[in-house]
């Protein structure tokens, strides 16, 4: 399976960062999920929940507890809350 | 006589040392503890940059109130961020010169100073300038609120046409010994001054020196739309900017704390000995003569 790098960051700290095979976000306009290769985009989020499937298999969650920024190029994805 | 005064000075220079080192360690526990504040906060403020850099390619950031240039500029908003003690070397002094160069080019009447810490506001308010708003900066840990109020502020005057301009004044963090007085235009942004800002973020070496490349992506799909995101992050970046240059501050003047006192602590180990060998020399001599004046007393007795 493909991998990318998925950053997710708080001001104050990051959360997360590492290689993932999918990670599924709240965007403003319905839940999307992003694997490797996906087209570049920016989106809005809204408050909810981030499901990230990690490379080793393993699964992580983090909410977002306002709003945040996703933004997706080809082999690298950061998350802001 | 001499001699116990030489003695009272040892013990009060001892006694100094003993302060100046406790504020050495102290300093060096608070160092440590902003620096990981300090770059922890570095992927997100570059992350954050990152987006704005890449959207302003398409055009829309120029479009964005808080990125307008204005033609003429007659009001200005300096943010100083200083500390509030001193005893921490040339750090404010060589800040407050940055700071007051960056503004030179304005008439006093057109600045309008945000001073958090005491050190610069003290200096401006003696000055003359006006000050807008000052705030302490006695807390160890940095205080987001204030940070995102300020921001919020600032933008709200920029946007009402209040400024034309906004400069923050503050220490960039390079290393325990290596701290540079910047200013920089926050407002309106620009490409050029967010390039700036992010190549600053990035440590020279270290935990997130990898984060170095900025790599461009040429083409992206926004959703919603470019002005909705840009409306989200360039408020948001202006927080971050003020947080981070915040933080950098705060690590730089525990490092220069750290450092100051430690220079006086070795100074003052040194004016020890000095004064030790001086006491030394002194209480000889009074010996030696004592010695003579016996022997001398003595020959006269005998003669």
């Amino acid at each position: 399976m493909r991998s990318f790098h998925l950053t997710i960051a708080r001001v104050d700290e990051p959360l997360f960062s590492g290689e993932v095979a999918s990670v599924l976000l709240p965007g403003k306009e319905g839940v999307f999920e992003v694997l490797a290769g996906h087209e570049a985009f920016v989106s809005e989020l809204r408050e909810g929940q981030i499901r990230v499937a990690a490379e080793d298999g393993k699964t992580y969650h983090f909410d977002i507890p306002d709003r945040g920024i996703a933004e997706v190029s080809s082999n690298q994805t950061t998350v802001l809350l | 006589m001499a001699l116990k005064n030489i003695k009272n000075k040892i013990a009060a220079t001892n006694r100094m040392h003993k302060v100046t080192r406790a504020m050495e360690a102290v300093s060096a526990v608070k160092m440590r503890k902003t620096q990981l504040a300090a770059l922890a906060g570095r992927p997100y403020a570059r992350a954050a940059l990152q987006i704005l850099t890449r959207l302003s390619g398409s055009s829309e950031l120029s479009k964005h109130p808080l990125s307008m240039e204005r033609e003429q500029v007659r009001a200005v908003a300096l943010v100083v961020i200083t500390s509030d003690r001193g005893l921490a070397g040339a750090l404010n002094s060589g800040l407050i010169k940055v700071a007051v160069e960056a503004v030179a080019p304005y008439p006093k009447e057109a600045v309008a100073v945000y001073a958090y810490g005491k050190k610069g506001q003290e200096y401006f308010a003696r000055r003359g300038y006006k000050i807008e708003r000052s705030y302490e900066n006695k807390a160890d840990d940095v205080d987001r609120a204030a940070m995102d109020e300020l921001a919020v502020s600032l933008a709200e005057a920029f946007i009402a046409g209040r400024y034309d301009a906004v400069m923050v004044a503050y220490n960039n963090f390079r290393s325990t010994f290596e701290h540079v007085p910047t200013a920089r235009r926050m407002l309106p942004f620009s490409l050029p001054a967010l390039r700036q800002l992010v190549e600053d973020i990035a440590p020279e070496h270290g935990k997130y020196s990898d984060l170095h490349a900025l790599d461009s992506v040429p083409a992206y799909t926004v959703e919603p739309a470019g002005e909705e995101v840009l409306g989200i992050l360039a408020p948001r970046l202006a927080a971050v900017a003020l947080y981070h240059m915040l933080l950098e501050s705060k690590a730089a003047e525990h490092s220069a704390r750290m450092v100051a006192m430690k220079n006086a602590s070795d100074k003052s180990k040194e004016v020890a000995a000095d004064l030790t060998h001086e006491y030394n020399k002194i209480r000889q001599a009074a010996i030696t003569r004592e010695v003579s004046e016996i022997v001398g007393g003595r020959e006269a007795l005998a003669a």
